[in-house]
């Protein structure tokens, strides 16, 4: 028999032989709730972010779009519709209409069949009756117009209106676009035409200024390979908008929940690692006499070795297995528990987390099982006559290392995020050193003040003093299983928080523009009438920055920035004396009264000052109504895009714009089923345009309340692995428990002594742990926080004392169960078993 | 000597503690005649367990060398060591080494499995039918008393056929009744196999038993070999 083929069948026999005899169970149930715990968390995860994206697609009316100030290649259409993509083709563009007693300028949306691909319109029969979804588009021969359209140009449904050249029959009242969510700011009523009327109006000649847009949708894999054939053939004026980036309020609440998704993973993965490291040492400990016997019996080191390799392969694969199909049983099972809360159409799992799932086993096996492991390959022979001979521990700088490299790889995949990875990372190193020495000391000082106290206590710490390095590495792992769950837990809490402030109940569900200045106190006055309430009035008028210092802008963006889109269309520009509420400013001063309206100072949003290198001090030029406006730049502002309220790219100093043309814009809550107030008001101002964002709000809420959901269930599952951690953990330190147990009972303890000396150990051990973990949870949040997830950071001063006294009692308790044998059990039996064989 | 199995030529061994060094072994010189049986005798931390140790290959002595089997163990690295303990050498040992995971028949035919030997099961039911435990072969060590714990070892020990033979105290843990009847056992299996028996004890009786005694006393061998 070859030699590869005996250490083979003598490494699966051993394995079958140490199975029956039931040395393998902690190993097992450590790597396979490693690997559980993270098929879980993906594959939920994973389906839950595919169901709120498919969600925010909404907003977009479809998954994909391509974009251009020209018309688009046909060469774009062919290839979705080739690759089995649904699309469909939209045209954009302003223009008068007429009908036979007025005209006004609209925009004007011409769509193909199919539109929209995501999401849907609602049209109403008459202004203010009961809106419906609308199933098909508007037939040949008809436009669905906004009411306040209808209003000025005093037509109703089934009369005629003039779009260029073409008699178009007003079919409906449009009330809802879905792609309309991220453009408040536009200030003409809208229409929605079909497509195949658009060549007969004559409209769109040479030098129109026309949006062209390709909506798309289709699989995953559909997409990304769309996304892959089309990125280099994108022109510069050619654009790709995906949900991600697409909306501002959607995207910013995914971030955020994908992020703590992310983390809680890690969070499972460092847990199921300390697991795998915890058990693994136990079963290399208990493999100490079996190495030197095999060794003494004549295997090489090399032989050894690969027989426990071959156990612990085998070990991982099969744990491997069963963690893949426990952890898919479990989301199904909560999928299936949660079925009403979560999105109607949950996509159904994909391979990816299987793979997530199998490469954290096999990682986790690899970087923290390989380790204690390598021991038994250099345990000495004579150890079968000197019992005491450990091998030396593993020269392990390189090898755990690689360990923190892997785990560092197998972050990296999980969060997609880089800068978080390595600052847990690498955070995480560093702590952990700081607070294996500050676990040290601690445990010298524990030592010195109970030198004196009662035997219970004595016993309980000698148990910790006399190896004072081991019970370091043990307050670590403790320490590191808390601080994991308490960093989960702290984050959750935060944010939950943040998205309740983000849209609190009085989040501003309607706006209101193109009042007229002179009706602005009027108006006012009515929304004070009708209860609702409302955001500062803003003057607004629509303008383009031209230059910065005297360059031209165009010169100094890139393709796809913020600042890119921001220029490429009229901004909405704004004066005002006071900085809203929620905007900040990082630089500069925002002004006072004093500054004279012939010196305009403008204040610019942080994001785009930052994409056109705009410092304060600048000087910026716009175009406004034909009109150049010259501004020097005074501050530029923090804003707060996702809680809909007006903000502004551009706020220049009180009087600035007085010679320009303005409306007045505002936002303002008011109970969405209070329909006759809203219709008073339209009534009342019929130039105003009244926007409903309520839909969307609701879907925000809706998209945050399953993302809390998810961030709650995610937190059990870390929860969970947590406490099965620590339970393994003090398995591992059975063994020698039970030897000395023994040993006391032998020479008269009573169960009492042992019980009290076991509780004062773990309660000890527990509290040092809790005090190391709320210290490390603390600088970790500080840091993602301020570094990552953008939230506030206070100290959690309530958490400092809760969390040592928690987890000297979470410990105590569990080690008083994971320990019952060794007060329990028989003291001869137990001398007979730790004694060896 | 050209019958000798093993030769021990000036060998020393020293441990150094944190405050001074410690002589285990000093100067030891002997040799040991193929199919003899020798017993090293001495008092508790004379150096008797550690000059087993150094006999078997086990451990590396600081001065001196041994040959074993014709082979000079200082020459061979600690793999070749081991090749050349599963080729030649068993061990009997005061604690009995068995895995506790492992069941009596189990335990025998791991030697036999490390040598890839097919027929590892049926020999190892041979060899503790021989030492009485033909009943006990799925029982494992903790259901088993001492002294058939050490049957079981025994039957280990003679599993490969080893030509040396090297017991640590192999009746130390054991009641003087089953500790004679272990001697017997392990005496009767040694000239049925025509093994080398090198044995390290302090009981007077079982060193009477072997053809010669070498008495070890602060690390210098007394009675020359």
């Amino acid at each position: 028999m070859s030699r590869g083929a005996s250490t083979w069948t003598l490494g699966t026999r051993l394995l079958a032989r140490d199975w029956r005899a039931g040395e393998l169970k902690v190993l097992l149930v450590a790597l396979v709730i490693a690997v559980l715990v993270s098929t879980a968390i993906s594959f939920f995860t994973n389906r839950l972010e595919r169901g709120m994206t498919s969600r925010a697609a909404e907003f977009l009316g479809a998954d994909l779009v391509v974009s251009s100030r020209t018309e688009l290649p046909d060469e774009y259409l062919q290839h979705a519709r080739n690759s089995g993509m649904l699309y469909s083709e939209v045209v954009e563009f302003s223009s008068v209409i007429a009908s036979q007693s007025d005209m006004q300028l609209s925009s004007v949306k011409a769509v193909s069949e199919s539109y929209p691909l995501r999401g849907e319109v609602r049209i109403a029969d008459s202004p203010f009756a009961e809106e419906r979804v609308a199933i098909t588009t508007p037939p040949r021969g008809s436009v669905w117009a906004e009411g306040r359209l209808l209003n000025v140009l005093d037509v109703a449904p089934t009369d005629t209106v003039e779009i260029g050249l073409s008699q178009l029959q007003v079919g409906a009242v449009l009330t809802h676009e879905p792609d309309r969510a991220g453009d408040f700011y536009s200030l003409t009523p809208r229409v929605l035409m079909n497509l195949a009327d658009l060549p007969e109006t004559g409209i769109i000649q040479p030098g129109s200024r026309v949006r062209y847009r390709l909506l798309l949708a289709g699989t995953e894999e559909q997409q990304q390979r769309f996304v892959d054939w089309i990125r280099p053939r994108l022109e510069s004026n050619q654009r790709l908008t995906s949900v991600a980036d697409d909306n501002r309020q959607i995207g910013s609440a995914l971030g955020r929940a994908s992020q703590f998704l992310g983390l809680a993973s890690i969070a499972a993965v460092v847990l199921a690692g300390v697991a795998v490291a915890l058990s693994a040492n136990r079963f290399a400990s208990r493999h100490f006499d079996t190495s030197a016997l095999l060794r003494c019996l004549g295997a090489s080191r090399q032989h050894v070795l690969s027989l426990f390799l071959v156990q612990l392969g085998c070990l991982g694969l099969l744990a491997t297995l069963l963690g893949l199909v426990l952890g898919w049983g479990m989301q199904a099972g909560l999928v299936w528990l949660l079925g009403d809360l979560l999105p109607p159409d949950m996509p159904p799992p994909g391979i990816k987390p299987l793979l997530v799932g199998a490469g954290t086993g096999l990682i986790a096996l690899a970087g923290f099982a390989l380790p204690p492991l390598m021991r038994l390959g250099r345990v000495a022979p004579l150890r079968v006559l000197r019992r005491d001979l450990a091998p030396l521990p593993s020269s392990g700088w390189l090898i755990y290392g690689l360990a923190l490299a892997a785990l560092a790889l197998l972050m990296w995949q999980f969060t997609g995020n880089l800068e978080l990875t390595l600052a847990v990372v690498l955070g995480g190193a560093v702590a952990v050193l700081i607070l294996g020495a500050l676990a040290w000391a601690l445990l010298r000082l524990a030592g010195q003040r109970l030198r004196n106290a009662g035997l219970a206590w004595r016993l309980g710490t000698g148990q910790l003093l006399k190896q004072p390095v081991t019970a370091a590495g043990q307050i670590l792992s403790f320490g590191l299983i808390i601080m994991s769950m308490v960093v989960i837990v702290l984050l959750r809490t935060e944010l939950l928080d943040s998205w309740q402030t983000q849209l609190p109940d009085d989040t501003p569900n309607h706006f209101a523009l193109n009042i007229l200045p002179s009706e602005a106190p009027a108006f006012r006055a009515k929304l004070d009438e009708i209860g609702a309430v409302a955001a500062p009035l803003y003057p607004v008028t629509p303008g383009r920055l031209v230059e910065v210092n005297g360059q031209p802008v165009r010169a100094l963006v890139t393709k796809d920035s913020q600042a890119d889109r921001a220029i490429n269309r009229d901004l909405s520009l704004t004066s005002a004396a006071e900085l809203a509420a929620d905007n900040e400013v990082i630089d500069g001063m925002w002004w006072d009264d004093t500054i004279p309206a012939s010196a305009p100072l403008v204040s610019v949003e942080a994001e785009l000052a930052a994409g056109l290198d705009i410092q304060t001090g600048d000087t910026l030029a716009f175009v406004i109504a034909g009109n150049r406006l010259q501004a020097q730049v005074a501050s530029i502002r923090k804003v707060q895009w996702d809680n809909f309220t007006p903000n502004f790219y551009m706020i220049f100093s009180p009087g600035s714009l007085d010679h320009a043309p303005t409306t007045i814009l505002t936002a303002f809550s008011l109970p969405s089923d209070n329909r006759d107030a809203l219709r008073n008001l339209s009534r009342a101002f019929p130039a105003m345009t009244l926007l409903e964002v309520e839909a969307i709000l609701d879907q925000i809420r809706d998209i945050l309340a399953q993302v809390t959901l998810a961030v709650e269930y995610v937190l059990l599952f870390v929860l969970l692995a947590g406490f099965t951690v620590l339970f393994a953990g003090l398995q591992a330190t059975l063994d020698d428990r039970l030897y000395e147990g023994a040993l006391l009972r032998t020479l008269g303890a009573g169960r009492g002594l042992l019980r009290r000396a076991n509780h004062m150990e773990f309660a000890l051990l527990g509290a040092l742990a809790g005090i190391l973990a709320i210290a490390s949870a603390e600088l970790i949040t500080w840091t993602l926080y301020r570094q990552v997830m953008d939230l506030q950071w206070q100290p959690h001063w309530l958490a400092w004392l809760l969390v040592p006294l928690g987890s000297a009692l979470l410990i105590s308790i569990t080690g008083a169960l994971g320990t019952r044998a060794v007060v329990n059990q028989s003291p001869m039996r137990l001398i007979n078993q730790g004694g060896g064989a | 000597m050209s019958d000798s199995v093993i030769v021990a030529s000036h060998l020393s061994k020293v441990v150094h503690s944190s405050e001074a060094k410690l002589t285990i072994l000093n100067d030891v010189n002997l040799s040991i005649d193929r199919g003899s049986s020798v017993a090293i005798v001495g008092a508790s931390g004379s150096g008797k367990s550690t000059l087993l140790s150094l006999l078997a290959g086990l451990d590396l002595p600081s001065a001196g060398d041994v040959q074993l089997a014709g082979h000079s163990l200082a020459a061979l690295n600690e793999d070749q060591r081991a090749a050349l303990r599963a080729e030649q050498v068993g061990f009997v040992f005061q604690s009995f080494q068995l895995l506790a995971s492992l069941t009596a028949q189990e335990n025998v035919m791991l030697p036999l499995e490390l040598h890839g030997r097919r027929d590892a099961a049926e020999r190892a039911r041979v060899l503790l039918s021989r030492v009485g435990l033909a009943e006990r072969t799925t029982h494992y060590p903790r259901q088993l008393s001492g002294g058939e714990q050490q049957r079981v070892a025994i039957a280990r020990a003679f599993a490969s056929d080893p030509s040396i033979l090297f017991a640590d105290e192999p009746t130390g843990n054991l009641d003087a009744a089953t500790g004679q009847r272990i001697t017997e056992l392990l005496f009767e299996l040694n000239r049925e196999q025509g093994t080398t028996l090198v044995m390290v004890t302090h009981d007077a009786r079982l060193a009477e038993r072997c053809q010669r005694a070498l008495h070890i006393e602060a690390g210098r061998l007394v009675e020359p070999a």
